[in-house]
């Protein structure tokens, strides 16, 4: 999948003001350690062994308001601990974390009145009961007032196409509808960040861009913060203008999309078809380049942003070879964040 | 300064007002999803309501047979019995939704609970009540009926005080255990049957006059988990009977102030038990 082309959503970098301000966060985990089998279950009554696990290890950035974010990282990279520490679920080992300027587990309740959350995995609606009773609790756990939740449940039935099963249970619902319920569930309460947990996971193309679709309207009608964790890089190629990178608890990124391939992905890829009477034999012969592969005429030739530029390899390839056709092949996001995250593992 | 003290106490009936709608429309919510499986739901009740009358039953037929146990008649065991069952059951349709906290953790639904602006406690209550419960409650009021039948209490506005207090202090003990019982789960999710023990087996082994049991039990029952200030003691003073166990007269009306210790320990322990949670994250 090639990125080239796809614009990025141009949020305005809002005011300085940061919603989220995290310093140095970490977070450690004791891990008791377990004794396997029969014996091993006798042992772990005496025997208490445990080793650190460093979930969240030292992290730092901070979110302006209005700013849409991705949070991307292998499982268990300590993205879901960061979220956590972030809504006051978990209180940090060490580090500020502030949100709103309230540091959340200390004043839990008073943030959470101003987030929405979504797990992607998790639904916060109540399973047995036709979906729009569950709107109507969460309009008495947050005390919205009767003409915002009238204003807000009206713009969320259009824009998420909810009256077909509005009034069905939300056990019987398919897990794109689920989803629809679960984003107006969590945003009644004019929320002014919104987390959302690999949101678009398990949907259809269909869904998945709806799901898009909706979270742009929101952050730009009404200036919701969105911090989303997700393994879809489409979803990041859509909505974040800026992207996290974590893994092993560390912050291996923080920066636009575009600026990814400008920092890591160094090496690019010119495709050239020989014209037809140009049947060089062996690889082509360039300088500041090599063939990587070949296909009857067509060639694959890498070479890297620091020692040459594109237009620089193409006349000196066109010089010696005749062509038919070229292509620059950026390399796919996917590849470099791979890279990464082998790399972070050395 | 009177204006402040009616500011305060207007705002404080305000708040406690609201908890109270607001736990109405949780726990309706939670009626309304449970008669969505009708036959589900009536089947469970009757089969709740049907062990209830066993559960009696047994009891009446043994009495029956033996026409006094450790010296008491078959009223004053259904006093037991009845007063237990009347605060046993409405703590357990307030708190027996904490039974379910070990899978709460595990499922991953704390950390819900505490996204949202409310006391997680107070979630957590909310979070598993069952209709089907109000059918113990009938049993210990009908239970209740059937000792005053018998027994025909000399009713004194201090044995109806002794009476009242006992129950809401009743109700408080085993309130505070079963809240114990979930803090416990903040540790381990394993211990479940170690808080089916106190909850559900305090109330059977409450139903039956103290110095029937052994003197360690006896002691276990009065200091450690003071289940006999439930209904043991202060039956005693509305019965007029002395303590066969030798205790000053006094500890027949100590179930407030027990019901308050209980209450204050389970509170620190549930304090405790959150901050673990959200250190550990399991």
């Amino acid at each position: 999948m090639s990125v080239a082309g796809v614009l990025l959503q141009q949020v305005p970098r809002a005011q300085a003001e940061p919603v989220i301000a995290v310093e140095d966060l970490r977070k450690t985990f004791r891990v008791a350690y377990h004794h396997r089998g029969a014996l091993g279950a006798l042992r772990n009554l005496f025997e208490r062994r445990s080793r650190e696990v460093r979930a969240v290890d030292g992290i730092t950035f901070s979110i302006s308001r209005g700013e849409m974010l991705g949070c991307l990282g292998p499982n268990g990279a300590g993205k879901s601990t960061t979220i956590k520490m972030l809504t006051g679920i978990l209180v940090p080992t060490s580090g500020r974390v502030e949100v709103f300027g309230l540091v959340p587990w200390r004043r839990r309740k008073e943030v959470a009145r101003r987030i929405g959350i979504v797990f992607g995995q998790r639904t916060q609606l109540w399973w047995d009961l036709p979906l729009v009773e569950s709107f109507e609790l969460l309009r008495y756990i947050y005390h919205v007032p009767a003409a915002r939740y009238a204003a807000n449940l009206d713009r969320f039935r259009r824009l998420l196409d909810l009256d077909p099963f509005l009034h069905t249970p939300v056990r019987q619902l398919s897990l794109g509808q689920r989803m629809r319920g679960d984003l107006a569930a969590a945003l009644l309460h004019d929320p002014e960040v919104l987390y959302l947990d690999e949101p678009t996971i398990g949907l259809d193309v269909v869904a998945k861009q709806r799901i898009r679709d909706f979270l742009r309207t929101i952050n730009r009608e009404r200036g919701v913060t969105i911090v989303l964790t997700t393994h879809d890089m489409a979803d990041v190629e859509q909505l974040c203008a800026r992207l996290l990178i974590i893994d092993h608890g560390r912050l291996l990124y923080d920066g636009s999309l575009e600026g990814i391939r400008d920092r890591f992905g160094l090496e690019r890829t010119l495709v050239v078809d020989l014209a037809g009477d140009e049947n060089a034999a062996g690889p082509l012969e360039v300088p500041h380049a090599r063939e990587v592969r070949a296909d009857g005429p067509r060639r694959w030739l890498r070479f890297s942003r620091t020692e040459t530029t594109a237009s620089e390899l193409i006349a000196a390839v066109a010089a010696r070879y005749r062509l038919r056709d070229l292509t620059i092949e950026e390399p796919e996001i996917e590849a470099i964040i791979r890279l990464l995250y082998e790399s972070a593992r050395e | 300064m009177a204006a402040h003290v009616m500011d305060a106490a207007r705002r404080l009936a305000g708040a406690l007002s609201g908890a109270i709608a607001l736990y109405g429309h949780l726990v309706g919510a939670q009626a309304r999803s449970q008669m969505q499986y009708r036959l589900s739901f009536l089947m469970t009740v009757a089969g709740a309501f049907a062990g209830n009358i066993i559960d009696f039953a047994a009891v009446a037929i043994i009495l029956q047979r033996v026409p006094r146990l450790a010296g008491w008649s078959l009223g004053e065991v259904a006093l037991l019995y009845g007063m237990s069952g009347l605060s046993f059951s409405v703590a357990e349709l307030f708190a027996a939704s904490l039974d379910n906290f070990d899978r709460f953790i595990v499922a991953g639904t704390f950390d819900r609970v505490l996204t949202r602006p409310l006391g997680a406690l107070f979630q957590a209550m909310t979070e598993d009540f069952r209709l089907h419960r109000f059918g113990r409650l009938a049993q210990g009021v009908a239970v209740f009926a059937i000792a005053q039948q018998l027994l025909a209490i000399p009713w004194s506005a201090a044995r109806v005080a002794v009476l009242v207090l006992a129950l809401v202090g009743g109700f408080g003990i085993y309130f505070s255990i079963f809240v114990l019982g979930a803090v416990f789960c903040f540790w381990t999710v394993q211990g479940k049957e170690a808080t089916h023990v106190l909850t559900y087996g305090g109330d059977f082994f409450a139903s039956y006059p103290l110095d029937l049991y052994r003197g360690w039990l006896r002691r276990f029952f009065t200091f450690i988990v003071p289940l006999a200030f439930v209904n043991y003691y202060p039956a005693l003073y509305l019965l007029g009977r002395a303590d066969p166990l030798g205790l000053p007269l006094w500890t027949q009306l100590l179930s407030p102030v027990v019901a308050s210790i209980m209450a204050l320990v389970a509170w620190r322990a549930w304090a405790m038990g959150m901050r673990r949670y959200q250190s550990t994250g399991t």
